[in-house]
């Protein structure tokens, strides 16, 4: 059984707004409701740690209530950092092995979800090709990359609760930040951590725009009537 | 083992779903059917009607006086703590007193609004918290009243324009869990409310409440899932030819 971490401690300063984003409505309905909605579904996942901000604790319980989300529910609370927060939600886990999403990626499907869970190797991310070019650089071009070598990195990632409390161990003491987790357990343990085909449509909501985009997908992907 | 299946209805105490609830026990598809109203005796006639059509049904009767919404949630909960499922949701129950704008009051208004948009409302969101595990049906009634304009309908024609648009709503929001809703136009139809409306009409010359109660099981059949999230009228041609 896993336990599910799912990341709500954003403030939302990128979408100019005074509610989080993951908070606010996408398709009718606050965002976070998506992933718990899935969530709740997922046989495999025992426990969800909800990791948020306490001045939200409140209304996310009456949004538990409201949404019927019937699967055991942990909080903890946000860090300064995204690796912070994550921390925190590891250690409040109680299984052995963890999924780690987050609030704003509310396209992630049940499907995503037991994709991951049933993948073979414990540790395993959600990827998908990069279809335009990226290269090195700042304000000049210091080197090109091969993008059929690269991946882009989604969520949500799956991975032995032990291994990962250990790499974040590590980048504590190191007072290293990493920007998500696969690459920490990457750098630090070396273990083998498996790709699986992710969709483009599983986007992060992060500017205002990806709201307006948002409600299309979660028109034409998520409910789409043929 | 396949789970109980429950529907609920409200308004079976007469008209159009009183005849929806008998169609609902010649149609077999349900275990239980929940029946929500406040006149009882009239429920338990309709219940009567029922097991003689299939006497393995079970009925159970619910006391509720649909212009006090509030009470939905609880007996919603009551329902699905004693049987565990709600598949379907009938919203059937309606209420007028038409009236011209100069003498409509706030009251008639709240009054009307509770028993047609209120109660439907209070129910739909107390279901769904069930419903959205394993998908279901909720059904709307409606009235081309609601379409066309009505002078001297107001309340009535104005509470079921928000259950259209309602219907519309709700459709687009609950698609996700598989939650298909319904919503029906009845033109005129033989049922005590449109003797009110129209007392010197003969009611064997139109629509008949066993006709529209056949359209409602046809939508609300398993097979059926092509026809949910538009106002869908109701009117009889009654200037059919055999061919």
């Amino acid at each position: 059984m896993y336990s599910a971490v799912l990341l709500s401690g954003g403030m939302g300063t990128i979408m100019l707004k005074d509610i989080p984003k993951q908070y606010l409505l996408l398709g009718g309905k606050p965002m976070i409701i998506h992933s718990l909605d899935r969530l709740d579904h997922i046989e495999a996942i025992d426990e969800i740690v909800i990791v948020c901000a306490q001045e939200y604790l409140e209304s996310l319980q009456l949004m538990l209530y409201q949404y019927n989300i019937t699967k055991k529910v942990i909080f903890a609370d946000a860090g300064n950092t995204r690796q912070a927060s994550v921390y925190n939600g590891l250690i409040a886990c109680t299984q052995d092995d963890v999924i780690i999403h987050e609030a704003a990626r509310p396209f992630a499907t049940t499907s995503d979800f037991k994709r991951l869970i049933d993948a073979k190797c414990k540790n395993a991310i959600l990827g998908c090709d990069i279809p335009y070019t990226v290269v090195k650089g700042d304000s000049t071009i210091t080197g090109i990359l091969n993008r059929s070598e690269l991946v882009n990195v989604q969520l949500p990632q799956k991975f032995e609760k032990s291994v990962l409390l250990d790499a974040h161990n590590m980048a504590i003491k190191e007072k290293k930040q990493f920007t998500e987790d696969a690459s920490m357990v990457y750098y630090y343990k070396n273990c083998p951590i498996d790709i699986i085909r992710g969709d483009v449509n599983n986007i992060k909501i992060t500017n205002p725009s990806d709201l307006i985009i948002g409600e299309m997908i979660y028109k034409e992907y998520i409910n789409s009537r043929k | 083992m396949n789970a109980m299946k429950t529907c609920i209805i409200t308004g079976s105490g007469s008209g159009i779903g009183q005849a929806t609830a008998i169609h609902l026990a010649m149609m077999k598809e349900y275990d239980h059917i929940a029946m929500i109203g406040r006149n009882m005796l009239a429920l338990e006639e309709t219940k009567k009607e029922m097991l003689k059509r299939d006497d393995h049904l079970e009925v159970s009767i619910w006391n509720m006086d649909l212009s006090t919404p509030k009470k939905a949630t609880q007996i919603i909960d009551e329902i699905y703590a004693s049987h565990g499922t709600i598949n379907t949701l009938l919203n059937i129950a309606g209420y007028t007193d038409p009236q011209p704008l100069l003498s409509t009051t706030l009251e008639n208004m709240e009054y009307t609004y509770a028993v047609n948009v209120f109660s439907p409302l209070e129910f739909i969101r107390a279901s769904v918290r069930y419903m959205k595990k394993n998908g279901g049906k909720i059904l709307l009634v409606a009235s081309t009243a609601g379409m066309t304009p009505r002078p001297g309908w107001l309340s009535y024609a104005t509470s079921k324009a928000a259950v259209i648009a309602m219907a519309k709503t709700l459709t687009e929001e609950l698609a996700e869990y598989g939650i298909l809703v319904y919503c029906i136009s009845p033109g005129r139809c033989a049922t005590k409310l449109r003797k009110r409306l129209a007392p010197n009409e003969d009611p064997s010359t139109i629509m008949q409440p066993n006709e529209v109660a056949q359209i409602i099981c046809n939508l609300i059949s398993e097979n059926e899932n092509c026809l949910d999230g538009q106002n869908i009228i109701i009117r009889k041609q009654c200037n059919v030819k055999k061919v």
